[in-house]
């Protein structure tokens, strides 16, 4: 694990030296995905258990490439508005939904803020929210891929 | 001073704000639309935020997105750039709204300004001298037969709400009236969104000069002189040049004490031009005034030795401007070339993929442009691709420079303006200074 850590460390050192914003690779049989963040160094997105380990049904991690080239059926909720983003409907309350949830077309999956106005985000299909991809009170872009949902 | 602006305008002119933002250690935000998500200006921004798809009516003039995009970048102020929202009262009135500061004019001024007609009532108190039209629009063709009889013809119809060409007719009898007074009426409503049109007596062929101004909030009004802009196809402008050939001192002086009085008179602050006519006889008439930065700003600076940008940020931020009405000069000659992606002779638009990108530089050239090799120039916003500026002692060695860097610029995969603006430069008449708004029908028909 500490092996691990280091490489991964290494491929962070690497992508700031050359200026890379994203990066993926393979280190025995895991597969390693780096995105840079807006405000700041690399920041993991995600680090998949060792390929021997698979759950089957546990097809979040072993997914590639960037989400339009995705050949397994996963889609993205993205935001059509500029803004900050809520997880939940007021502060200390449950988020509206987490990896694993099901969720029915028009149900309301987050709240985006701008201009001092709550926008409720409505999923615009049946099926089951696979990652959260956005921290709670990030700011959010135009387009930005808020969740990726699994159609049922 | 304002620690972060947010400039909501893309391509050649929010690199523009972002060269004064670098030099004033002031951080940026970028928006854009998904069609400019490898522009130069999202590059060197600080910060960028995606607004919307491509159209401008989703993105560069989307007003709740660009907000939106300052708060969460937490933009002390938006610079407006200009075209867009930089007219726009309702989105000064919304940036204020939400505690972020807008680099330009107060909401009142920019609607007072760009009501046409308004406007032109305005400076006629304030004593400039305004071509005779309708004091309101006429609302029903009866009166609209009406003020034209008492003006007479030829006359032209003229927006309220915009200018650019659209919604402009020029009428030159009476049985043309009706049918002009629909078309622009309905030009006017889809460009604007407010068909409301007005009289003017025409002026066949005039000069088209305007006067910089920069005002703050500390009581200082000053005019940075005046601009020629008189090479113009359908309205646009095409080339533009400072000082005008035909200004005399004495006149530059009366007009600028002029225009400066009107600009305190209504409350005018931040930068703005005033735009006049000139007729055959000599004679200058008030047309209209931009409350904004304009594109041709450069040949001004590049004169006077001003950073027009800097001013506007400083006046925004509440301090001074840099300089006294006595202490500005007009030091030799510029000229200002704006290269367009349209084909030079039949002006067909031409967006796509420039391959090969070389604007020669060299003593006195100054060059604004968001375009480079391999960048593909959409086909969503105007075909500015750059404006090249030369700078002379004399109206001569400007126009010799800007011949030599023309003939020595390559822009190859699309269509620019560079030939046109190559052969306007050999033609005896622009040459020896005298022409006209007229120039180009007479040019074309050639």
């Amino acid at each position: 694990m500490a092996e691990d850590l280091r490489k991964i460390e290494e491929l962070i050192d690497l992508m700031d030296a050359r200026g890379v914003e994203e990066l993926e690779v393979e280190l025995k049989g895991s597969r390693v995905r780096l995105r840079k963040s807006r405000h700041g160094g690399p920041v993991p997105s995600s680090i998949p258990s060792p390929l021997e380990n698979q759950e089957p049904e546990n097809r979040q991690t072993d997914e590639q490439g960037s989400p339009e080239e995705d050949d397994e059926g996963l889609a993205f909720i993205k935001s059509p508005i500029v803004g900050t983003f809520y997880s939940a409907p007021e502060p200390g309350a449950d988020p509206f939904v987490k990896a694993g949830t099901r969720v029915k077309k028009g149900q309301v999956l987050c709240i985006i803020e701008a201009m001092k106005l709550m926008n409720e985000i409505d999923s615009d299909q049946d099926g089951e929210i696979v990652e959260v991809l956005v921290e709670n009170d990030q700011a959010i872009q135009y387009g930005e891929a808020l969740f990726s949902i699994k159609p049922l | 001073m304002f620690k972060k602006i947010l400039i909501a305008n893309r391509g050649e002119i929010a690199l523009r704000v972002i060269y004064a933002c670098r030099e004033m250690g002031i951080k940026t935000v970028a928006v854009y639309s998904e069609a400019d998500r490898d522009a130069l200006h999202v590059r060197f921004a600080d910060e960028e935020v995606c607004i919307g798809p491509p159209r401008p009516i989703d993105s560069y003039l989307n007003v709740p997105a660009i907000i939106s995009a300052a708060e969460i970048t937490g933009a002390d102020a938006i610079h407006p750039g200009y075209g867009f929202l930089s007219e726009s009262g309702y989105m000064a009135e919304a940036t204020e709204a939400c505690g972020v500061k807008f680099i330009g004019p107060p909401p009142s001024v920019l609607r007072l300004i760009g009501d046409k007609a308004q406007a032109r009532q305005e400076m006629k108190k304030a004593g400039l001298p305004v071509l005779p039209g309708t004091e309101e629009p006429p609302e029903s063709l009866a009166l609209v037969m009406k003020a034209a009889r008492k003006l007479g013809y030829p006359l032209i119809l003229k927006a309220t709400a915009g200018g650019g060409g659209r919604g402009m007719r020029i009428v030159r009898a009476k049985e043309e009236l009706e049918h002009a007074w629909l078309t622009a009426q309905q030009e006017a409503a889809a460009a604007f969104g407010d068909g409301s049109i007005y009289l003017e007596k025409y002026v066949e062929g005039p000069r088209h000069i305007e006067f910089q101004v920069l005002a703050d909030d500390h009581g200082n009004v000053v005019h940075l002189g005046e601009r020629e802009c008189s090479i113009q196809r359908r309205h646009q402008k095409l080339i533009e040049e400072c000082p005008s050939v035909v200004l005399t001192e004495r006149q530059r002086r009366k007009l600028g004490r002029l225009v400066t009085g009107a600009a305190e008179r209504v409350g005018y602050r931040n930068a703005g031009t005033f735009e006049f006519l000139m007729d055959e006889g000599g004679e200058f008439y008030f047309l209209e005034a931009n409350a904004r930065l304009q594109v041709e700003h450069p040949i001004t600076e590049m004169v006077t030795g001003t950073d027009i940008v800097k001013e506007q940020i400083r006046i925004a931020a509440g301090e001074e401007l840099s300089f006294r009405q006595r202490d500005i000069s007009w030091t030799g000659h510029a000229v200002e070339c704006r290269i367009n992606a349209e084909h030079p002779f039949t002006f067909r638009p031409s967006p796509g993929r420039v391959k090969v990108f070389n604007i020669s530089g060299g003593p006195g050239i100054r060059i604004d442009s968001a375009a480079h090799a391999e960048v593909t120039i959409p086909p969503y916003y105007d075909s500015l691709v750059a404006k090249i500026i030369a700078h002379g002692k004399s109206r001569e060695e400007a126009i010799s420079r800007m011949r030599r860097t023309l003939s020595m610029t390559v822009i190859e995969g699309i269509d620019t303006t560079v030939p046109l603006h190559l052969k306007i430069l050999q033609d005896p008449d622009f040459l020896s200074g005298s022409f006209s708004t007229a120039f180009m029908d007479r040019f074309q028909a050639e």
